[in-house]
């Protein structure tokens, strides 16, 4: 479904000398590599969490795979289309969706954006109600189709986002930042959105987030992108059996006890009662567990994973080191 | 292909009728805008009547003619504020990235960032243009030849109009840059108000023949007249269609090189 070879692509930007006579009359420029010669093939109905630091070619990527942006050199392929020609039978089938990005128009309720949608992507009028139908209830957002865009929160916008950009059930859908800069229960209720949009229409999904709840929510396979290049891409479970050096284990107190009794444990912790957060290596957790149960007087204990950002971060000065 | 056209039109429409909802919600922005582009034309209209008052010529010209070269000129100029009025929109769309939504649909850019926000208000002042012009020729008893040349070279005329606004635009991609050069386009074609030849050489040669703002603006007046010889009507078809040709490779080349800025 996508097959990308040895792509690269290199910005061009103004070098600044600080000599505004030479700025302008005799104009150096800089060569910033953005991608260099990645390859990944993706196959159909998979949903790959795509991460990386600020400035690690994500975006670019994405924006090269949705014939936004066109590449300096490599081969790529989405639906054997060649993405930049921009064939509307090709575009007719994806779906951009950007966090930072608005298609609605700002001084008009979402339905106009909606109506003029339905004419580009030329929808039947049976299908266009169904799927506004589908979608808004999915989001919970029919309230507010009416709504002129300029008075919802960001939260309401994003979801509008989603029911425009997705009206016409596209096959392939890039997520950009989807739940950026929104409160958790939004965010949740993208993300729930997006697991079942997936599941019942076999999308194709990638999905960029410095939220790594969302990729660690919603994708099996993960590729990790670092200053141009593929660091990483595999399966999500294996980077976390990998790197994940340590558990966490959460106790609930019955009472108040002194920071000393905690220190005898002999592992990090952090304390605000009721809660004790225990970061336990993975080889001694059994015999760590023994020695809290024995003497802390709790009434319940978790073992979590370590967050996801944690594990990423290990990876990340792993392959830096 | 009367699919797409029919497509086409229906998003132009579409395209429009937001542009008429957008534009009717500051109802005193409308009233203000109106009133300041007829004030403008009025002023225009009494400085001619007054330099006609005291002499009868103005290079060879008389106020009826001078009259037609100031009309074809407003109708040119109006048609394209009409129609590429979202030209002036593009700068921000460029620098926010939002140009990358455009990009994404399976239409022509042009659709949206050329063609999509009709000015409506300037329709309003395009009609009594036209009534004007057109009791002009009625009382100077123009030939139908003529008429339909004059109609057949405002045509080419927008022609070379849509050429010099996708240049802006694919320059608006390449730079960034959009709202000086259109105002140095609006200020160029001014040049264009009146008859060419009331300028000395070399103003005169520049604006027919290194920016053709005399074969945009003057050719249907000199043709309706029948002051343009069938040579130099040729050559502005010609030009203009040259210039079109110009202005979508430039686009096509900035395109390959547009960054998508704004993250």
């Amino acid at each position: 479904m996508i097959t990308v070879n040895n792509l690269t692509k290199i910005y061009k930007t103004h070098k600044r000398n600080g000599n505004f006579f030479k700025d302008v009359f005799f104009r150096a420029y800089n060569e910033l590599e953005a991608l260099s010669q990645i390859s990944f093939e993706i196959g159909n109905n998979e949903l790959v969490g795509f991460i990386g630091p600020n400035g690690a070619g994500k975006t670019t990527t994405l924006k090269i795979l949705s014939g936004i942006l066109y590449p300096t050199s490599g081969k790529v392929s989405v639906m054997d289309y060649t993405p930049f020609e921009k064939k509307p039978s090709f575009l007719k089938h994806i779906a951009f969706v950007m966090g930072q990005r608005n298609q609605l128009v700002w001084d008009l309720p979402s339905r106009d954006s909606l109506i003029l949608q339905k004419a580009i992507y030329e929808i039947p009028e049976d299908t266009y109600k169904k799927n506004v139908n589908e979608l808004t209830q999915l989001l919970h957002c029919a309230d507010i189709l009416d709504k002129p865009v300029k008075t919802l929160s960001q939260g309401q916008r994003m979801k509008m986002e989603l029911v425009v950009g997705l009206l016409h059930r596209p096959h392939i859908i890039f997520f950009d930042e989807p739940t950026i800069g929104l409160d958790i229960f939004s965010q949740e209720a993208i993300r729930d959105f997006i697991r079942q949009y997936q599941s019942e229409t076999k999308a194709t999904v990638i999905l960029t987030s410095h939220y790594l709840e969302d990729v660690k929510k919603l994708a099996k396979r993960l590729i990790i992108i670092d200053k141009g290049s593929i660091v990483y891409d595999g399966s999500l479970s294996n980077i976390i059996e990998q790197y994940s050096q340590e558990k966490l284990v959460v106790v609930t107190l019955e009472k108040v006890i002194k920071k000393k009794e905690i220190d005898q444990i002999g592992v990090r912790f952090s304390y605000t009662f009721p809660k004790i957060i225990f970061k336990i290596p993975k080889a001694r957790l059994p015999e760590k567990i023994k020695k809290i149960t024995q003497s802390l007087p709790f009434s319940d204990l978790t073992v979590e994973d370590e967050k996801i950002e944690d594990i990423v971060k290990t990876f990340f000065r792993k392959i830096n080191s | 292909m009367m699919k797409t056209y029919i497509k086409n039109a229906t998003i132009f429409y579409l395209l429009s009728r937001n542009a008429l909802k957008i534009t009717l919600q500051g109802r005193m922005g409308v009233i203000f805008f109106l009133l300041g582009k007829i004030i403008r034309v009025l002023f225009i209209f009494a400085f001619l009547a007054l330099v006609f008052n005291r002499t009868r010529l103005v290079k060879g010209y008389n106020f009826e003619q001078i009259l037609v070269f100031f009309l074809t000129f407003n109708i040119i100029d109006t048609l394209g504020q009409i129609l590429y009025r979202q030209v002036y929109r593009f700068r921000p769309l460029v620098v926010s990235g939002g140009f990358d939504m455009v990009l994404l649909k399976p239409i022509h850019p042009f659709i949206r960032i050329l063609l999509g926000g009709v000015d409506f208000l300037d329709v309003l002042l395009v009609i009594p243009y036209f009534f004007v012009t057109f009791f002009i020729f009625a009382k100077m008893e123009i030939s139908s030849f003529h008429m339909f040349l004059y109609l057949l070279l405002i045509i080419n005329s927008m022609v070379m109009v849509t050429g010099f606004h996708i240049s802006i635009l694919a320059l608006g991609i390449a730079t960034t840059e959009v709202d000086h050069t259109i105002m140095i386009y609006r200020d160029l074609s001014a040049m264009g108000r009146f008859p060419m030849n009331i300028y000395k050489e070399p103003v005169r040669g520049f604006f027919t023949y290194i920016i053709p703002v005399s074969l945009m603006m003057n050719v249907p007046a000199q043709a309706i007249l029948g002051l343009a010889t069938p040579w130099f009507i040729l050559f502005s078809l010609l030009i203009s269609l040259g210039l079109l040709c110009l202005s979508l490779l430039f686009w096509d080349y900035a395109l390959k090189r547009y960054q998508s800025w704004g993250g």
